[in-house]
Parts: C-alpha cells; structure tokens; sequence
C-alpha cells in the first residue's frame, strides 16, 4: 500500500466531503434555528442549504481536475467517476427542488440529510473498484432509501412499502456479500482488477458459477431487474414521490455503473457466449436471460397498471432490462468504450426523464392520487405541465428526436456490434426493438387521459408552484436538447471515458 | 482429524442456507431479521475462513466492516417495524398486503 498524504485525500474527496458536511448542516438548521417556524418555510430553508451544498460539490467536481487510484482500487477518481458524480449531483438537486412543496413530513432537516447521505454513498460506489468499498457504499445508500420509503408516516403504505425493500434489499445484500466473500476466497484479492488476474484460467469453476450468480442477484435487486424486482413497484407506489424520484434515477444511474465495473473488470475473462446457438457459461448469458425476463415482464406488466407510480415502477423494470444490454456490450473488451458511453449516455437521460415524470405524477396526486383517471384533462388543467409529461412519456417510450430514442440507438448499436463478424447479440436487440414498440402502448394510455379524455366534472387545478414549474421546463428542455443534440452529452462522455483508460 | 477449509466452507454454506430459510418460512419479522443476520454471518465466516488459508488479511478486515453495516441494518430495520406498527400494530408479514401487483 503506497503512502499518501490526507490533504490529497482531501482533495479526492472535496464532493464527498461537502455533502456529509451538508447534510450535518441541513440537520442542524432544522433542528437549531428553525424548529419553531412554519413548516414551508423549514423547507424552503433546508432545500437551499442542500442545494448550496450540492452546488458546491458540482462546483468541485467540474473544476478540480484530479486523478488517482489509491490503496488498490478502494478509491478511484478519474474524469468517468466525476462525470457520473456530476450526473448524481445534479439528480439530487432536482430532487430536492421537487420536494420544497411536499407536505409528508415535519422531519425536514432529517429529510435532507437522508437524501445527501444517500447520494453520497452513491458516489462513493461510483469511486470503488474494490469488493469491501462497493458493499459499504452499497449499503450506506440502501440503508439511507429504505429510511427515505418508509418516511411518510401520514400514509398506510409507506411503511409497508419501506419494510417490503428492506427485507428484499437484506436477503439480496447477504446474497451479495456470500457471493462477494466466494470470489475473495477464489482469487484471493479484494480488488476487481486483481480478481479478474487471478480467476484468468480457471475456466468455469462450479463454485466460481455460484459466486456469480450470487453477486449478480444482489445487484440485480439494485437495479430491479427481474426476478429480482418484486420490491420495485411496491417501494416506488409507496414512497414520498421525491424520495421515489431518487430510488429510480440517483441509485439506478450508481448501481449500473458499478455493476458495470464489477462485471466488465472483475469477471473479465469469464464472459462466456450468449450469442444465438452459440451458448457458452459465463456472465453473458445470464445478463441476457435477466435483460429477456425484465424487458419482457416490466413491458406486459406495465400495461395493466392502474396507478401511474406502478405504471412507472414496471417501466423502470423494462428500462433496467433495455440498460442491461449496455453491460452486455461490454463483454468484448475491444469494444468496451463504446458500451460504457452508450450506458452513461442512457442512465443519464433515462434518470432525469424519469425525475421529470415523478415530478408530473407528484402535482396531480394532489388533486386526489395518482391512478390514471387523476390524469383525465390535465392537460386543460395544467398545461405546461402537461407538455412537460408529454415530452418525458414520449422519451421514454423512445420517440425522436427526444433523448430517450438516441438513447436506445446507441444502446442497441453497441450490443449489435459487440460480437463483430457474428450475429452476436442481435437476437436480443431484435427483442428489445420489439418490446419498445409494446411499451409505446403504455405510455401513451397516460398521454390519452391527458389530453384526449374529458376532465371529470369535480376536477380542480392543480395548484403548481414556481419552483416545481421551472425544474419540470428545466428538465423536459434537457431532455429534447440532449436528444436533438446528443453529442453534449456523448462527447464529454467519451473523452471521459478515454481519460480514464476504460 | 483435520479441519481444513472445505469444512469452513461447509458449515457457513449451511449457516447461509438456514438464514435464507428462515427468511423464506418464518412470518415474525424479528426473526426474519434474526435469520439476514446469520446470512450475513455465514458470509463472515467464509472470508474468515478464506483470509486465514489464503494468507491475506484482506477478508479479516471486511468482516470488521461487515459487522458494523450489520448493525446499522438491523437499526434501519427495527426503526421501520416500529413506524409500521404505529400504523397496523403488527409485526407479521401475513398483513403486509396493502400493495399487490
């Protein structure tokens, strides 16, 4: 282990450190100066001292060019882990713009505090390539969620939803570690790229199978794919809207990274084949057979769901499926560049379409829930907002030239390519193209309540403030502005990537 | 005879399974907590097992870690029974049925 100097740490972990520093003082705020004011301005007064903070860390990030990999891959920085840093950051902060007007809680400081906690773990995750640092990140972020699902105490399902997560997310983290503690044993290094040294030629070891299957359970349940996502619609119908925003982007966009990493550096070597009639064993075909089952159960199921947050939930689930074919694109070590950025390209617009539309569902659940008569006329009720929504269901339903579309073109092109000379994957991209045909369906029975069904006779206006106005326009422009100019995005990306030496 | 680290392996592969059990057939959700712990547990001794036939420290400290994630769960967990039986004044999984497909 080489020695180096806490003040370089420091500057390493100048994000990192500033948001713990935020969240302590979002708790103090509260709890100290304000704990006799009324409650919207308590709100107001801890969502600008979080956005302050994660200002600054953005700030940092962008600016402090850093690059270092201390103590065997416990913590890496370089220009990928900050880019994805970024996107995190500016996913809390969207979060907590949409939250300034929520009523669920007088635990605002706790709120807060939470949610930077739990970002902070996410970037912690993004920065480890080493087994102890990614489940200790991994459980700092679960552990701040399920807090963060269960925080409602008004409603009869938050709690429920909360413990249901919790006692999915437990099993899958036991089964990550057993897993985790296998491949130690099997290798005899706790970092991913030694991992991958040490497991070159022992071929397909049954008890290395079974330390894969087990670690790819765990992160499967990270990123709900099925059979891992039973938790998924329950969590996210349950959970305060904000905090449910942040399940589905923030530690969606974490999760995928590093199950990334985990996958194309630890397990590099045992790829195996899941080329059509060519199977081999390896992790390939189990991705596959996870991306097959999550796009094929997240899309049919959507389809019967009356409540938008579900309807969303069972979305997210197909989206973990199109995302898996990224990591799929990654097998092949030549073209692992190309998979990373379409990966990072997609969680990134995917995650702020989908904070976008949590944030619709958010204003029309105050006019009484959020199933799919609530939507009835809303565009003659709010219509911004419901220009808004047209524009994230359409994204994510994969229309040009929104963001969702050049996402899935760039997803499908590099799992079609990774196998050149062969059909390779194509089988699964085929799959996939005819799967987002079924979930245009979906998406556009909530645009036809929207703006084709009559408003109920009873159906008030949705009272919006400025703030939530100004973030869903912010977020639905970043959405047409990264799809119709997609190379702002996948430019810094790919230098990104290049910088790193992925 | 002579212990070696097939036998380590055994009994926390067999720990890992009576915990997944438990969680799979008991209803109370202390035990069900009771039973993640001896998942976890049984990953403990797997890398205790590991760290000392592989001649690596590396596995003693990620249990010294693993540890203290666990207790903070079981926090997390306990906190979340208690806001639930606020509202229900239950503590069995048979009643978490409020949400379903």
């Amino acid at each position: 282990m080489n020695a180096f100097s806490y003040l370089d740490l420091l500057n390493l972990l100048g994000p990192e450190t500033i948001l713990v520093l935020t969240s302590l003082a979002a708790l103090f705020v509260d709890l100290g100066a304000l704990r006799d004011q009324p409650l919207p301005r308590r709100w107001l007064a801890g969502g600008g001292v979080t956005a302050l903070g994660g200002l600054l860390a953005i700030l940092w990030l962008t600016n402090v060019t850093a690059q270092a990999n201390l103590a065997h891959g416990i913590l890496v920085v370089d220009p990928l882990t900050q880019l994805v840093k970024v996107v995190l950051v500016a996913m809390l902060l969207f979060t907590v713009a949409l939250s300034l007007r929520a009523e669920f809680t007088e635990h605002v400081g706790e709120y807060f505090c939470l949610l930077l906690l739990a970002t902070v773990g996410m970037m912690f995750l993004v920065s480890s390539e080493d087994v102890l640092t990614i489940f200790v990140a991994l459980e700092l972020t679960s552990l701040s969620l399920y807090i963060l699902t269960a925080f409602n105490k008004r409603s009869l399902v938050s709690a429920e939803a909360g413990l249901k997560y919790f006692l999915f997310g437990g099993v899958a983290a036991a089964f990550t570690l057993f897993g985790l503690s296998l491949i130690y044993g099997l290798a005899g290094s706790t970092n991913l790229r030694e991992i991958a040294t040490n497991l070159a030629g022992k071929g397909t070891d049954p008890l290395l199978m079974v330390a894969l299957i087990m670690v790819v359970m765990g992160f499967g349940f990270k990123i709900a794919a099925v059979p891992f996502h039973l938790w998924a619609p329950d969590a996210y119908q349950g959970a305060p809207t904000p905090a449910a925003a942040l399940i589905a982007s923030g530690s969606k966009v974490a999760s995928f990274f590093v199950f990334a990493k985990v996958m194309a550096l630890g397990f590099a070597g045992i790829e195996g084949n899941g080329a059509w009639r060519q199977f081999a064993p390896g992790w390939v075909p189990v991705l596959a057979t996870l991306a097959v089952a999550s796009m094929l159960l997240g899309n049919l199921a959507a389809i019967a769901q009356s409540s938008v947050k579900r309807l969303l939930a069972y979305s997210a689930i197909a989206h973990a499926g199109y995302m898996l074919l990224g990591l799929l694109a990654m097998s092949n070590p030549h073209r692992r560049a190309d998979g990373m950025a379409a990966l990072v390209y997609y969680i990134t617009t995917y995650g702020l379409t989908t904070i976008g539309a949590f944030g619709v569902v958010q204003i029309v659940e105050r006019t009484g829930g959020d199933s799919l008569e609530n939507f009835a006329g809303f565009s003659r009720r709010a219509p911004l907002v419901a220009v808004c929504l047209m524009v994230f269901m359409l994204s994510l339903a994969g229309i040009p030239p929104l963001a969702g579309f050049f996402g899935k073109f760039y997803l499908f092109t590099a799992a079609a390519g990774a196998e050149p000379g062969n059909l390779g994957l194509l089988w699964l991209v085929i799959f996939a193209i005819a799967m987002s045909a079924v979930s245009l369906y979906y998406y556009l029975q909530v645009l036809k309540r929207a703006f084709v069904a009559a408003p109920a006779e009873a159906a008030i206006a949705p009272v919006v403030s400025f703030m939530e106005r100004l973030t869903l326009a912010l977020l639905a422009l970043a959405v047409v502005v990264l799809g119709a100019l997609p190379a702002w995005l996948l430019g810094p990306i790919a230098d990104a990537i290049k910088a790193a030496g992925f | 005879m002579n212990v070696g680290l097939e036998h380590y392996l055994v009994v926390s592969a067999l720990l890992f399974a009576l915990g997944l059990l438990g969680v799979i057939v008991r209803r109370n959700l202390l035990v069900i907590y009771m039973s993640l712990e001896l998942m976890l547990n049984a990953a403990n001794l797997a890398l205790v097992a590991f760290s000392r036939f592989n001649h690596n420290l590396d596995g003693q400290v990620m249990v010294f870690f693993i540890i203290t994630v666990a207790a903070a769960e079981v926090a997390v967990g306990l906190a979340l029974i208690v806001a639930l039986y606020r509202k229900r004044e239950t503590a069995h999984v048979e009643d978490l049925t409020t949400m379903k497909f």
